[in-house]
């Protein structure tokens, strides 16, 4: 019986005709990571490396789990977010801007973006670290394969504070799934930090509805100083 | 317990939410001081003055603007220097006179009701 419903509706799509051009990733996107995956890419690591285990022991986090009071977050002083922790902070837009020669996945948060080069370029072994990684693109089918290196080790990989090193690749599958969807994987690599690869639970990009604009979410250190003397420190206790 | 620990996974978000207790609330007459209006949380502080004249100044916080405004269809404009609010907290569990917004009424009206309307 299932597979009559299937071949019905397999039949009823061919007849529909796509309305949309699956290489096609432009527009406003809200980002959704699974519920329980815990602002990162699924709600538990691989084994920690003990050079790993140690950073992350030190990592005092103001959410989650381990969240406490104060802390040492580095978005508590707006530093960058980095990629891909800024995917698993989806209270702001994202666009995705395509042109031939290269992607630009443009972030509300910290109104900032990072670059996928898409011109035939191989990913630069020698390239300085960068607080988004360096990214190259590539279609594989009807998916978009990203691979990323060289990113900035002073970034958290998630609110929980999972350190990383810069000797991490990233690789990333973007499917668009239907016209108002698009679906990402993404895999860790980083021998150094974690004893084997991190895929995440995916994470689901939705066309954000037409009045969404792209605003101006940036973080101010001299505000967040402000708001640490007037509340964070007052109300966590801090001396 | 189960149901508390629900509804602290539902406010645990960010910040300093870790700092307030939310197993009660409180609820005060003030008036402005201080608004920041501004990512990653918006924040203001109000004069509370007590029966004996004493003035405390409290500050709440609560979500940064774009979910005020997406989810409580809040505006910036809402809240100034000088108006007459009554807010409820959850208040600090250190004692300090400082909360988290769980209610939100302004003299002309305004209404952020965040108890009705957990985060994600």
């Amino acid at each position: 019986m299932k597979a009559l419903v299937a071949l019905v509706l397999a039949f009823a799509a061919l007849g529909q005709p796509r309305t949309y051009d699956p290489h096609d990733l432009s527009g406003i996107w809200n980002a959704r990571t699974v519920r329980g995956s815990n602002f990162s890419l699924s709600a538990a690591s691989p084994p920690m490396t003990p050079w790993a285990q140690q950073r992350y022991d030190a990592a005092k986090p103001g959410l989650g789990p381990r969240g406490r009071p104060l802390g040492n977050d580095p978005m508590m002083i707006c530093d960058p977010m980095g990629y891909p922790r800024i995917m698993f902070w989806t209270n702001y837009p994202i666009e995705i801007i395509q042109r031939p020669e290269r992607t630009i996945m443009f972030f509300d948060w910290f109104y900032t973006y990072r670059t996928i080069w898409t011109d035939g370029r191989a990913l630069d072994p020698d390239a300085d670290a960068r607080w988004y990684g360096n990214s190259i693109g590539a279609w594989e089918g009807d998916t978009f394969v990203v691979k990323s290196n060289e990113f900035d080790d002073r970034t958290w990989l998630d609110a929980d504070g999972h350190p990383h090193t810069e000797d991490m690749t990233l690789e990333e599958r973007f499917r668009r799934v239907d016209k108002d969807t698009i679906e990402l994987r993404m895999t860790i690599t980083d021998a150094k930090a974690y004893t084997r690869p991190w895929t995440s639970e995916p994470i689901t990009l939705t066309r954000a509805d037409a009045k969404t604009k792209m605003r101006e979410d940036v973080c101010v250190p001299s505000v967040e100083q402000r708001y640490k003397e007037v509340m964070r420190n007052p109300a966590g206790g801090a001396k | 317990m189960a149901i508390l620990a629900l509804l602290f996974a539902l406010v645990a978000h960010h910040g300093s939410r870790v700092s307030y207790d939310l197993t009660r609330t409180v609820t005060l007459n003030g008036v402005i001081k201080e608004v920041s209006y501004t990512n990653p949380h918006v924040y203001f502080t109000f004069d509370v003055t007590d029966e004996k004249g004493k003035v405390t100044e409290w500050g709440a916080e609560t979500d940064p603007p774009i979910m005020l405004e997406r989810r409580y269809n809040w505006s910036k404009k809402y809240l100034k220097y000088g108006d007459k609010v009554t807010v409820t907290v959850w208040p600090s569990k250190v004692g300090a006179p400082r909360g988290f917004l769980a209610k939100l009424v302004t003299a002309d009206g305004h209404i952020l009701d965040h108890q009705e309307q957990p985060q994600q």
